[in-house]
Parts: C-alpha cells; structure tokens; sequence
C-alpha cells in the first residue's frame, strides 16, 4: 500500500477518487438545493454566485444534480466491476485449477462472449428491462467478465507450476487450501489492477447509456442523463453539457491514473 | 497454411451458432415483443389481432422452436424480413414478382458504418504510430509526457460529450461544418468530386470521434513496444555494428514493435463496431448502430438476430484475418502454424 503510494501516478489517481468520493457522500450537505426541485422561474439560468453551475430546463441546480449524479457513476461502476471480478475469478480459478474439458468449455464460452460486439451486447439486453440502475450494474456486470476470467486462467496456469505450489501439493494441501491459500493471493496484483481499470470503462458505459436513455431515469439525476437534457439545449445552454462531461472525465481519468500507477508500483518486473 | 486457414473457418461455425444462441435467447428472455411495441403506437390495436400477429411472426411458438425456424432460413443465408419496417428484408436486397427491388436494411447500412471504420483505422494509424515512436525515443522528456497526458485524457474522454462539444464548436458557433446526415440536401446533383467533398465533411466529426480511444491506446501500445524492442541485445548489435541512428530505429525497432499491432487491430474491431451506436445516434448517421438501436427499441427480432450474426461473423473474420497477416509477417509464427 505504502508502495502503490509513492507512486506518482497512483497518488494522484487515489486523490482525483478520494475526492470525488466525499463530494458524492456528502451530496446532501453540500448541494445548496434540492436536485430534483423544480422552479420555473429559474429555468435555464447560466452559472452565477447562487446556481455554481447554472439551472437546466426545468430550473433545477446543475451543480446540486451533478453532486447527486456523482453517487450513480461511482456506485455503477464499483458494483459492475465487482459483479465482473467475482465471475471472472470464479471461472478463471476452475478454468486455470481444473483444466481438462472444464477448460475447454470455459473458454469457449469467453470466445462466443467475445465476438459479439459488447456495445450491441449490453444494448440488447438493456433495452429488454425495465432501465434502472440495479439494471444497469447488472448488465455491465454480466457482459465485462471475459478479460478478468482469462487472465486469472493464465495466472493459476503459470502459478500451478511454481515450485511452492508444488510443495504444497505433495505435503498433501487439498484443493481448496491450494486455491484460496496459494493460488489465488498470488493472483491478487493483477485483478487489482485490472479492476480499476475496469471501474473506468463501466463509468463511461453507464453515462453513455444514460445518455441514450436507457440508464438512470429522470428525475433521479445522473452525469449521462444530465448530458442528454444538455444535448437539446445546446445552442442556449453549453454549461448543461459542459460540467457533466468534464466530470465523467474526470472520473475516468482518476481510475485511470490509479491502475496504471498501481500496476507500476506493484508490478515486480518494473 | 491453407489447411489451417480451413481449420479456422471451420471452427467459426460452432462459434456463431453458440453467439446465435446466447443472442437468441437474450432477446427472448425479457417480456416484450414487436406486437407490444407496435400496439403502444396503435391503442386500438385488440389483444385478439394482436395474438393472430404473434402467430404470423411465430412468436406464439416455444423459443427453442422459433430458435430453430431462425436456423432453418440462415441455412441458406435467409436473413427473414423486418417485422418493424413494412416487410423490408433484414439483409440483401429482394425482388418481388412486379420485379420491385427492396435493399436490404443491413446492405444499407454497413457500407456507411464500414467507411467510417476503416477511415478511423487509417487516421489510428497515420497519427499514433509517429506519436508512439517520438513518445518511445524520448522515453521521459518533455515530448513523452505530453503524449503520455494526451493519451490519458484520450482514454477518459466521453466520446459522445467531445462529440457534443465539437458539433456545437464547429457547427452552430462558426458553422464549419454540417452536424448531422451524411449528405446535404442535393447530393445526387453533385460531381463525384464535390460528392466526396461532401461526405468528407459530414464524416470528419464523427471520424475523429470515434478514433480517440484508438488512438490513444495505439499509441501507448507502440510507445511500450518500441521501449521492449529497444532493450534487446539486437538493437544493441546493430548499433555496435555501426548503423546509423535512423537505420536502427526503423529498419530495426519499428518493423519488430509493430508486429503486436496487427492483433490488436484485429481484437479492436468489435469495439469499432459497436462503438458506433452512440457516435452515430448523435450525428444521425443510418449506420449499423443506429440500426441496431432502433430495432432493439421496438424489439424487432429479425433484425436484431441479424446484425449480431453480422457484427459477430465479422469480428470472427477481423480476428482471423489479424492471425493471417501476423503469419505472414514474422515468419517464426508462419512456422508454427504449419506444423
């Protein structure tokens, strides 16, 4: 932890999340309105002193729905990733443990999930639910679990021939004890890594399907929905467009900054 | 090789049946389907003439059974009709007894979606690869970490927000540039050349957009190889040996670190593909995405089994062909595959 600190990249990454994390959770404290109140006689006002970042076209407080829409992003794309991490260990731990025809059946199947365009994919089985949010983390979740499962495959492949975990094998150490004991902590750095990496592309999944409608639903507020209000006010309106955008950005690139500084600091060979 | 290349083709087929399958079964296991949409149109419609449409579509029929009418027609490559757009076939091109020609809905909208592909490659390529180089022989300097930020922001940035910026940048402040379609009113009256002058400038935003990410990786990915491939003992060789600067660099470094790129490129293409949807939405370009998109909002089955399959057989066909040209690039991988 002390190491992944003293990274550069990584420090700056953890602060970009670190603060939007406490913006989110203090949402309620913080916006100085209410983010779904409407008020028509304060539509489309541009930034000032009172709305920081303006008023959309029903007059609610941009900056207000941006704090709220914070706590979409980041809980969207922690719970994603989470649901696509535990899958892909899963599989990739019996793939990578068991091979044989378990294997074979596996990958496969990653192959089949592969090839269909993963746009289309997660398109196709969004448009058929109801939009909400737990629907939306679900089919992130359930379409972004092949990369992980591969790369736990090919870590327990390379580890099941190391001589440590040989010499738990022959003192008699059951599967289990190999997997949970040996394997898989030393599988650790990798899926970090690649998780954080994952929480960035989940975060722009999201807004861009709320942005097409198909994610969070109005009045509850999200960066992408907030987006798509911008997009038909554009020509009177750039500040609707404008903070929503930078703030996915922002986001993304904190993610970003954390799994490439974390892969340097943990990496061994670097 | 050509019996390897038969061995990969062959084993294609058992992977768009099971893509045709998990698309098959995605599709139907949400309640819905196009005589819901077309009755939330039409509130007269009964619940009586819906169930007889249900019937001419087969949707009153058990998945597994419509699963395997769909088997039947593709076959022989029988795509079926839309159910959404008055009968119009899914794929090619149909002549009725009057001999009317119906384009097909895909034939239409893939050249589109393939021209902005293969542009966006063209413009990947053209701009990272001299990016990835300077990036790679300045390892640290001032040029580096400018392409290392660049690349960054590249990866974060909402391709839809940029693309919503530019289009109000270029098209409603200073009016440089058209901000949806793909041709301006007029265009069948124009010479070929102000034909292509046209399409360029309808195409250059929704280009640029979707070549960011692209570009951004790419770069990365030839900085990082260009770096392994300058620390092998044969680029220290060639040096000793005397060869100029430029000569160790490019004749060298470059042809061994781009041999990677040709899989990714080939691994990229289902990202492109799909990638367009929201690209294409925004500049109200009638390309796959947006033809995908419509179809799923009013659950247009036919047409959403056909641009999976498509899309699919596609990215099987990019991949297989990357395996190709890696081949017939760098001769030790050739070897292993003939034996």
């Amino acid at each position: 932890m002390k190491r992944a600190l003293s990274n550069p990249l990584a420090l700056s990454g953890f602060i970009i999340i670190a603060s939007i994390f406490v913006l989110a959770l203090a949402a309620p404290i913080i916006a100085p309105f209410d983010p779904e109140a409407i008020d028509v006689k304060a539509i489309l006002l541009s930034p000032s002193m009172q709305h920081l970042m303006g008023t959309d076209g029903l007059g609610r407080d941009v900056f207000s729905r941006m704090l709220f829409g914070a706590r979409i992003s980041l809980l969207v794309g922690i719970v994603a990733v989470g649901i696509a991490t535990a899958i892909g260990i899963v599989l990739g731990a019996i793939s990578g443990y068991y091979r044989g025809w378990v294997d074979v059946v596996i990958m496969r199947f990653v192959d089949v999930m592969l090839s269909i365009p993963t746009f289309f994919l997660i398109l196709a089985v969004i448009a058929f639910l109801t939009p909400s949010i737990w629907n939306i983390m679900i089919v992130i979740g359930l379409t972004s679990w092949m990369g992980v499962t591969r790369m736990v495959r090919a870590e327990f492949l390379s580890l099941r021939g190391r001589e440590f975990v040989l010499a738990a094998e022959t003192l008699g150490a059951k599967d289990a004890r190999l997997i949970f004991k040996h394997l898989l902590p030393n599988s650790l750095t990798p899926i970090i890594v690649s998780s954080v990496l994952g929480v960035a592309s989940a975060v722009l999944v999201e807004s861009g399907l709320s942005f097409l409608g198909l994610g969070v639903q109005a009045p509850q507020a999200s960066w992408g929905n907030i987006l798509t209000d911008g997009k038909e006010y554009i020509q009177f309106a750039w500040w609707l467009s404008l903070f929503p955008g930078l703030a996915i950005l922002i986001t993304v690139l904190g993610y970003n900054l954390l799994g490439e500084g974390l892969r340097d600091a943990l990496d061994p060979r670097t | 090789m050509s019996g390897y290349l038969l061995k990969r083709l062959f084993w294609m087929l058992p992977l768009l049946i099971g893509i045709s399958l998990i698309s098959f079964l995605i599709m139907h296991l949400a309640p819905g389907d196009i005589t819901s949409t077309e009755a939330s149109f039409n509130p007269k419609a009964s619940e009586e003439s819906r169930q007889k449409l249900r019937a001419i579509y087969n949707l009153d029929k058990p998945v597994i059974v419509q699963y395997g009418l769909w088997m039947k027609r593709m076959v022989t490559l029988d795509f079926g009709t839309s159910f959404a757009s008055h009968q119009r076939p899914v794929f090619w091109q149909t002549k009725d007894k009057d001999g009317n020609v119906s384009k097909g809905m895909i034939q239409e909208a893939l050249p589109i979606t393939l021209l902005i592909n293969v542009l966006s490659l063209v413009l990947i390529i053209a701009v990272a690869l001299p990016l990835g180089v300077i990036s790679a022989l300045n390892q640290n300097r001032a040029p580096d970490r400018a392409i290392t930020l660049f690349v960054f922001i590249g990866f974060a940035i909402p391709g839809f927000w940029l693309a919503l910026m530019l289009m109000y940048w270029t098209g409603v402040v200073h009016n440089w540039l058209p901000i949806s379609g793909i041709h301006s009113l007029g265009f069948e009256k124009m010479s070929w050349i102000a034909q292509a002058a046209d399409s360029l400038k309808h195409l250059a935003l929704p280009i640029f957009i979707s070549s960011l990410g692209g570009l951004a990786g790419i770069s990365l990915f030839v900085r990082n190889g260009m770096l392994d491939v300058l620390h092998q003992d044969y680029i220290t060789t060639a040096r000793a040996k005397g060869l100029s600067e430029n000569t160790v660099v490019y004749r060298h470094a470059l042809r061994n670190a781009l041999l990677p790129l040709i899989t990714i490129l080939g691994l990229s293409i289902p990202g492109l593909i799909g990638g367009a949807v929201i690209a294409e939405s925004i500049f109200a370009i009638p390309g796959m995405g947006k033809l995908f998109y419509d179809a799923v909002m009013m659950r247009d089955f036919p047409v959403i089994m056909g641009i999976l399959t498509i899309g699919s057989a596609l990215t099987l066909l990019g991949n297989l062909l990357a395996d190709v040209a890696y081949a017939w690039a760098d001769p030790r991988v050739r070897r292993g595959v003939m034996q």
